[in-house]
């Protein structure tokens, strides 16, 4: 048997989209390979600090945090190339421990797999650690990941490569703060801003909080308020009001594929925090199953197949122009009265991995599979980048 | 024989004493660990051990009737038994249930050490002298029976040992308090934030909460403490877990026990500017009279330097006598109601419904019209405080009405629970007048096909609590039309106000905890039902108290 590779599951994280983190998390460590991957799962608390410990696979542990800690190892990753794996740090050192098992401050691991949603781990800033940590890493690489998770930068980007998308106009927390009136006054006399409904939402979160569907001036005010609560800068979209939302899966593995399409279904018109991730409107008991749980269409027979391989092909251009890699969500927008289609935001790693829809489609790929492949895509680029030559030697210090 | 039974009874008994002290040491807590509020309610609820009790005497009694080795070890047997249900089985574990549960804190934890270890040595010191090998001359009566005899005391000291290890307590708890103070005071002076002081008899913990975030929002990153914390203890808590370097502003809720209670605060976290909510008759048995409440509230202006701001509710009359008579530089008046005089700020076009309250602001010449979900004349109050404090900091008046419409309302201060069968209207701290009221005004403006009050009344005003919950329940009869009174604190009172007001009897249900009145309202209300939980006492002031 060969040696099996030593995989750091990173989730959690300084995020408003924490829990969903961790949910996804827990579903994927139940569908990785145990026979060729040994699993260290690594818990960043809302503190920021990092914790790993076999009770982190037990999803009772969350609901008492920050107490429940005390039971795990805190950990790190130094951002120096060569150390091998996560740093202990802290807690008492057991000392007989380490003497009979020769146990190192060192865990080793071989790759990491970050599984986080939102600000700091899906948007470059944990990519960038592994990158001045030179280790092996799943998924986008730090632009792809910045650019991807900033709306209006990724729309403007894309909108340059000839990507429909809606227009977009952006207001920053400063601007609105000194004078809110004049900031509404300038959103609404912008060219197809100046009537409603409008869509407020901040430009560098996901999972719908902090959204807002403005449907008259004396809103415009409290939504943009409401944006900067949790983030400085504001999108502001039309709203296509008779729409569809249509998304997909693509993934890079041997070339870039594309999964089945899906349409989700949403009561209120906007995909509510609640909606997506709480069954039934956070109203019902029971564990969340989060993205996987969302009521949905998975490859609805009667769509449009020209639109669909619209949306395909739009995905696939997309996912290349960004430079994306490992597993990517794609929403798009349909506007059911023109008839356009429009690329609406990117998923650098969506919710529950979007491993249902890939299990629906042909060929079928599994959770299992889908991971499989993420980490040797990983491994094959970052062992391409190690064949890059840095060492110049120097040169202007002679 | 008898020392077996005398082990296998003191066994029980250590058990029962344990949970004894822990269920105490609850309502101990909730007292602030004051002896003298501990003893007064022990007092005025008889909250005295009856079951214990029974099962000591009755197990004595037994003893008299027991002749046999064997038998009297089956009556050790049976009352240890008893001791280990009763506390095990009947008695719910304090620590894990019941409205306010008991915190096992550091402090909590030495107290129920301390005290059980007394109640230990009692326990064995009276076993040994009761012991067999003590008593061998003498014949004259069975050791177990002076053991079961003594239990009958034993079960009754567990209030006692609590006030006593306290006691001991106390001065290790002044240094370590003290030290935590101090470390307190550094943070304060490294970080040196802009201090807002707020007090009021009522509305301060709102409108701490909704300056908080109108401050993070408009102004920049400000340091509150969450809840109603307001004593040197909790705001140095606070401080020492959670207050950071970039801090600019710190809202400080000031609680005002007795006179010189806001003056320690200010000495401690020295205030630039301070906002007065309401200077009513809450707490009245502590202060004598409403002219001391107010002369204890009046500290917070009187620590205010010369350039400070002050803010006053100017619907609170005694809230506007204190910006006339401790006027600062910048000195505003804030209210809803125009008729009591000068407004620097108030808000006309108050209207609710299921989404909260619309208004419109009128500020230094403009008109800002908002809205926020929080509910009702006394959160928009709050609410208008805030934005003025704000305003007068620096705040865009603007910016500042947007951030209203994202409040979060404060934990069950009237909160509107829409489901489909029956929704809840849930006012359940600490009920005032003023409160009531507007609670009672909210419940006739939002739609329903059966309004509902459900209160166990107000408590702590004095010798106006009879009349105010007489005038209160004489309202809640023109609004409602079915009034559950819960417990026994203001039964009368709410009676003769429902009577003033000819209130159907049909439609007066009394009961004695709000467990009842929860089935009562699942039985008796329809679908489209309103129902306002208006107060909701803690275990301390509820009807009954078992032990």
């Amino acid at each position: 048997m060969t040696k099996r590779i030593r995989v750091a599951v990173l989730f959690g994280g300084r995020s408003v989209e924490h829990e969903i983190s961790v949910i996804s998390a827990l579903q994927l460590m139940l569908a990785i390979d145990p026979e060729r991957y040994d699993v260290t799962p690594v818990y960043i608390a809302p503190s920021g600090k990092w914790y790993t410990g076999a009770a982190l696979l037990d999803r009772g542990l969350y609901r008492s945090v920050p107490g429940s800690l005390a039971r795990l190892q805190e950990v790190t990753l130094l951002p120096k190339p060569g150390v091998g794996g996560l740093t202990k740090i802290g807690g008492p050192v057991d000392m007989a421990k380490q003497a009979l098992h020769f146990e190192s401050e060192i865990i080793p691991i071989d790759i990491f797999l970050p599984v986080f949603h939102g600000q700091y781990g899906e948007d470059g800033c944990i990519q960038g650690l592994f990158e001045l940590a030179n280790v092996p890493y799943t998924g986008s690489n730090v632009p792809a990941s910045a650019i991807t998770m900033n709306k209006y930068l990724c729309k403007m980007y894309l909108r340059q490569h000839g990507v429909p998308v809606l227009p977009a106009i952006s207001v920053h927390r400063a601007e609105a703060i000194r004078d809110i009136q004049k900031a509404a006054t300038w959103i609404r006399s912008q060219e197809g801003f100046s009537s409603f409904p409008l869509f407020v939402k901040p430009c560098n979160l996901g999972s719908s909080i902090g959204v807002s569907r403005v449907s008259e001036a004396a809103d415009l005010a409290p939504a943009l308020a409401k944006v900067f609560r949790y983030d400085t800068t504001a999108l502001i979209e039309p709203c296509v009001s008779n729409l569809m939302e249509i998304n997909v899966s693509i993934r890079d593995s041997d070339g870039v594929h594309a999964s089945v399409v899906e349409i989700p279904v949403s009561q209120s018109g906007v995909l509510s925090y609640e909606e997506k991730y709480l069954r039934d409107g956070g109203k019902k008991s029971g564990p969340s199953q989060g993205m996987a749980s969302l009521t949905r269409v998975i490859d609805p027979p009667d769509l449009d197949t020209a639109i669909r391989d619209r949306v395909i092909e739009l995905g696939r251009r997309s996912f290349a122009l960004l430079g994306c890699s490992g597993v990517a969500r794609l929403d798009f927008i349909l506007d059911l009265s023109s008839g356009e289609l429009y690329f609406n935001e990117l998923n650098a790693f969506p919710g529950s991995c979007s491993f249902y829809l890939w299990a629906r489609s042909q060929p079928r790929v599994l959770y299992t599979q889908l991971i499989d492949d993420m980490i040797e895509t990983a491994l094959r680029t970052f062992a391409i980048n190690a064949t890059l030559d840095r060492d110049i030697g120097l040169k202007a210090l002679k | 024989m008898s020392s077996v039974a005398i082990v296998v009874y003191t066994l029980g008994l250590l058990f029962f004493g344990w949970h004894r002290i822990l269920a105490y040491l609850r309502y101990f807590q909730q007292e602030e660990y004051s002896a003298t509020r501990f003893w007064a309610w022990i007092r005025e609820k008889r909250a005295f051990d009856r079951r214990g009790l029974c099962v000591a005497t009755i197990t004595t009694l037994l003893t008299y009737f027991t002749t046999t080795p064997t038998a009297l070890l089956l009556v050790a047997a049976l009352g240890s038994l008893a001791f280990v249900g009763i506390a095990r089985f009947i008695e719910e574990d304090p620590r894990t249930s019941g409205k306010i549960r008991l915190t096992m804190t550091q402090r909590a934890t030495k107290i129920a050490q301390v005290s059980f270890i007394v109640f230990f040595g009692l326990s064995f010191v009276w076993m040994l002298c009761a012991c067999p090998t003590c008593h061998a001359a003498s014949q004259s009566y069975d050791p177990f029976q002076t053991v079961a005899q003594l239990s009958i005391i034993l079960v009754m000291l567990p209030p006692a040992l609590l006030m006593v290890a306290n006691l001991l307590l106390s001065p290790a708890e002044r240094s370590l308090q003290q030290s935590f103070l101090n470390d307190a005071k550094r943070i304060l002076a490294e970080v040196d934030p802009f201090v807002i002081g707020i007090t009021g008899s009522y509305g301060k913990t709102g409108a701490k909460a909704a300056l908080g975030e109108l401050l993070t929002q408009c102004l920049g990153p400000t340091f509150w403490p969450k809840k109603s914390i307001n004593t040197v203890m909790g705001i140095t808590r606070t401080i020492r877990e959670t207050m950071r370097p970039y801090h600019k502003y710190a809202v400080i809720e000031m609680g005002a026990y007795n006179i010189g209670s806001i003056k320690r605060l200010c000495d401690f976290t020295p205030p630039r500017a301070s906002l007065v909510t309401a200077v009513g008759i809450m707490h009245l048995e502590r202060f004598g009279s409403p002219e001391n409440v107010y002369r204890a509230k009046s500290e917070i202006a009187q620590a205010l330097p010369e350039d400070g701001i002050l803010v006053c509710n100017g619907d609170s009359p005694n809230a506007r006598r204190m910006a006339s008579e401790h006027a600062r530089q910048t000195t505003l008046l804030y209210g809803l109601d125009r008729s009591a005089g000068h407004l620097d700020c108030f808000a006309s076009d108050i209207s609710f419904d299921d989404k909260g309250t619309r208004f419109v602001i009128h500020w230094r010449g403009s008109q800002y019209p908002g809205r926020t979900p929080l509910l009702g004349r006394p959160a928009l109050s709050n609410a208008l405080g805030a934005f003025t404090m704000a305003c007068a900091l620096g705040a865009d008046p603007a910016y500042a009405v947007a951030c209203m419409a994202n409040l979060e309302p404060v934990d069950n201060r009237l909160v509107l629970d829409r489901k489909p069968a029956v929704s809840f209207l849930r006012d359940a701290y600490n009920s005032n007048p003023t409160g009531f009221a507007a609670a009672l005004e909210v419940l006739k403006t939002l739609p329903a096909t059966q309004r509902v009050v459900m209160t166990p009344g107000m408590i702590e005003l004095g010798d106006q609590q009879f009349s105010e919950n007489r005038r209160l329940a004489s309202e809640a009869a023109h609004v409602a039309n079915l009034i559950i009174v819960v417990g026994s604190a203001n039964r009368e009172a709410i009676l003769a106000g429902l009577g003033d007001a000819g209130f159907s009897k049909d439609a007066t249900i009394l009961v004695d905890s709000r467990d009842e009145a929860f089935s009562v309202i699942q039985s008796r209300c329809g679908a489209g039902s309103l129902v306002l939980i208006e107060n909701d006492l803690g275990d301390l002031h509820e009807g009954r108290v078992r032990f």
